[in-house]
């Protein structure tokens, strides 16, 4: 079975249908990471309807191969225009923009080029090596393990650094909430919705993704309509040379590891692992005073990181279904929907499939990589397109994507409003990534803990008695206290540095 | 019905349907707490009205949802992605035309003849599918 399965990752590159879908869709997340407010998740939220025609395997290559080129790609717009193209390239701002400044663009693009792909074949290689290995030990998980985990996923929203813990939190169960939505599973009871039958089977979720994320930025972006870019031209992108590998190298591997592990931990994802890999880079820098001035390490810190943190993400969502980041959401939708359900199941009766896509993913690296070094100027010249231009398209392609689910009308409404929620959530500060998760979370904790006390007849307390449920729920514990307990650490370390 | 003639939370091995979405709903009213006490400690600074631009544009997204409920979906797109290219600035009104219309285009023939989705039915789509 290993065999097939490494020989079905190798069959990508024989196949040249598949390999032109990479590449277009690369050129497309490229493009789209690199201009601002779109990124990843609004991305793959706006191509997931698209992919329903299409064979599983190239549809959730088209998703996979969006995450990872729009994640480097918003390096580029963060180097020559200070402004990242997703949120995990902010860290890329702090010192690859000062390098662009000093004429040194080139130099700053290409080792994020080199960083992120380095970054993102070590999680490939990582997710292809631990998911199976996981999938074995998620096979001795039942209804009050799983249940556990997914609170456990659920905690830790409070750790991403948007938002704050308590919004994550709120967010989190807000879309817990909304997954209650509809006719109970087991008893057929109807729960909110107000005598709507449209609602019956519950909130679809690529509507509501597509609302929270396109058309809620879109809202987003009307309220910067007068910003200007003060952009920096540049001649080519230039590999790293001798002396810049020997500077960015242990930065580099650093971040790989820390990337990948946050990555792996649910709800965390690419923006969180960026910042860590950065202040990491910086902590461990024998010249940590010219970070935030051009330091090449910050660059290859933050981009190493933020590409290793992809590969990472999908490893809970493909063995647990439980999504690893935001974007990691939108594609286990799309798994659903093609039916790859994601669990130990998925790694024994449908393990070439699987392979497949971590054999797309390494070659969509290898792709953004060329793509990054030749074209990453022509790409940058995207953002030169109107905003007036291009976001009436994004809406017209955000109505199609709901409507073409179930071809019904009432999935465009759907969108529409939480477009409007979406952008309410964000102008008072809270995240919209807390509230995708919630929402598929939330049939996986209902149903788990109905099937919990069924177990052990309606006695709720012996779920905690399980130990492998007590672990995750320890975690839990420790992933919803832990913004709080750091905040404390560091204020009684300024407090003591200060006497 | 009293509450003790009420049928309890969890009956038998399982738990009502209505209970987990109430425990949600409590959960959230903590947290709403929890934030009203942090917002006290740490007032968040005054935010600006906002822009007129963002208001006409939710006013898009409501005349879109008015135009295709009652006109048709694509004239209700035509005109919402022409009205929102003018909002966001584009003074060239033939390019918004344009734009406007060949996207539309572009999308319903290709979605009709290519993935075949039908669309609603509507004053246009009335016309073409007969």
């Amino acid at each position: 079975m290993l065999t097939d399965a490494l020989g079905a990752m190798f069959s990508v590159l024989g196949d040249p249908s598949l390999l032109l879908l990479i590449f277009i869709t690369t050129i497309g997340g490229v493009i789209i990471g690199a201009l601002p407010g779109l990124g990843a998740t609004t991305g793959a939220a706006l191509l997931l309807p698209f992919t329903l025609t299409m064979d599983p395997v190239h549809a959730i290559t088209v998703l996979t191969t969006i995450y990872v080129s729009a994640t480097f790609a918003g390096s580029i717009t963060a180097i020559l225009i200070n402004t990242p193209g997703t949120a995990a390239a902010a860290a890329t701002c702090l010192d690859g923009y000062p390098l662009a400044q000093r004429g040194e663009a080139g130099r700053a693009l290409g080792i994020a080029v080199v960083a992120s792909t380095i970054g993102g074949i070590f999680s490939v290689v990582v997710l292809a090596i631990a998911a199976p290995l996981l999938a074995r030990v998620a096979y001795e998980f039942r209804p009050p393990e799983y249940f556990a985990l997914t609170i456990f996923g659920l905690a830790m929203l409070a750790s991403i650094s948007q938002g704050g813990a308590i919004r994550n939190l709120m967010g989190g169960v807000f879309g817990v909430w909304l997954a209650t939505i509809g006719a109970d599973a087991t008893t057929g009871v109807e729960r909110f919705m107000f005598g709507n039958y449209d609602l019956y089977e519950g909130l679809n979720f690529i509507p509501v993704l597509v609302g929270l994320f396109a058309i809620s930025e879109l809202l987003v972006q009307s309220t910067t309509l007068n910003q200007v870019f003060e952009r920096i031209s540049m001649k080519a992108v230039k590999l790293p040379t001798m002396a810049d590998y020997r500077k960015i190298w242990k930065a580099v591997l650093r971040s790989c590891g820390i990337g990948t592990f946050i990555g792996i931990l649910p709800a965390e994802g690419a923006t969180v692992a960026s910042m860590i890999g950065y202040s990491e880079a910086k902590r461990w820098s024998k010249t940590p005073e010219e970070f935030g001035k051009g330091a090449v390490e910050g660059v290859a810190g933050a981009e190493a990181a933020n590409n290793a943190a992809t590969g990472g993400a999908m490893v809970p969502t493909l063995v647990l279904g439980i999504p690893g980041s935001g974007t990691t959401a939108v594609i286990l939708v799309g798994l659903l929907v093609h039916g790859l359900r994601p669990g130990p199941h998925l790694f024994t009766e449908q393990i070439e499939k699987v392979y497949a896509i971590f054999g797309a993913m390494f070659v969509a690296n290898v792709m953004f990589f060329i793509l990054g070094l030749f074209a990453a100027k022509l790409f940058a010249r995207v953002t030169l397109v109107p905003r007036g231009m291009l976001w009436p398209v994004v809406l017209a392609f955000s109505v199609l994507g709901a409507y073409s689910l179930d071809q019904a009308m009432v999935d465009v409404y759907i969108a529409l409003i939480f477009g409007v929620i979406g952008y309410l959530f964000r102008r008072f500060g809270f995240a919209l990534a807390p509230v995708a998760i919630g929402l598929i979370l939330g049939e996986m904790v209902e149903t788990n803990l109905q099937n919990s006390l069924k177990m052990f007849d309606g006695q709720w307390w012996m779920i905690p008695m399980q130990p492998l449920a007590a672990l995750f729920l320890v975690l839990a514990v420790l992933g919803i206290s832990q913004p709080y307990i750091l905040g404390y650490l560091s204020r009684r370390k300024a407090a003591q540095q200060q006497k | 019905m009293t509450l003790e003639e009420a049928i309890p939370l969890i009956v038998g091995h399982s738990m009502q349907p209505r209970v987990f979405p109430i425990f949600l709903m409590a959960v959230i009213a903590v947290l709403n707490v929890a934030l009203i006490f942090q917002i006290v400690r740490s007032p968040v600074s005054r935010r600006d009205w906002e822009p007129i631009q963002t208001w006409a544009s939710a006013g898009l997204l409501l005349l879109f949802f008015l135009l295709a409920k009652y006109i048709d979906t694509l004239v209700a797109l035509v005109i919402v992605m022409f009205m929102m290219s003018i909002v966001w600035g584009e003074r060239r009104i033939w390019v918004a035309a344009i734009l406007a219309l060949g996207t539309t285009a572009f999308i319903f023939f290709s979605f009709d003849q290519i993935l075949q989705v039908r669309f609603p039915r509507g004053l246009l789509t009335d016309a073409y599918y007969g």
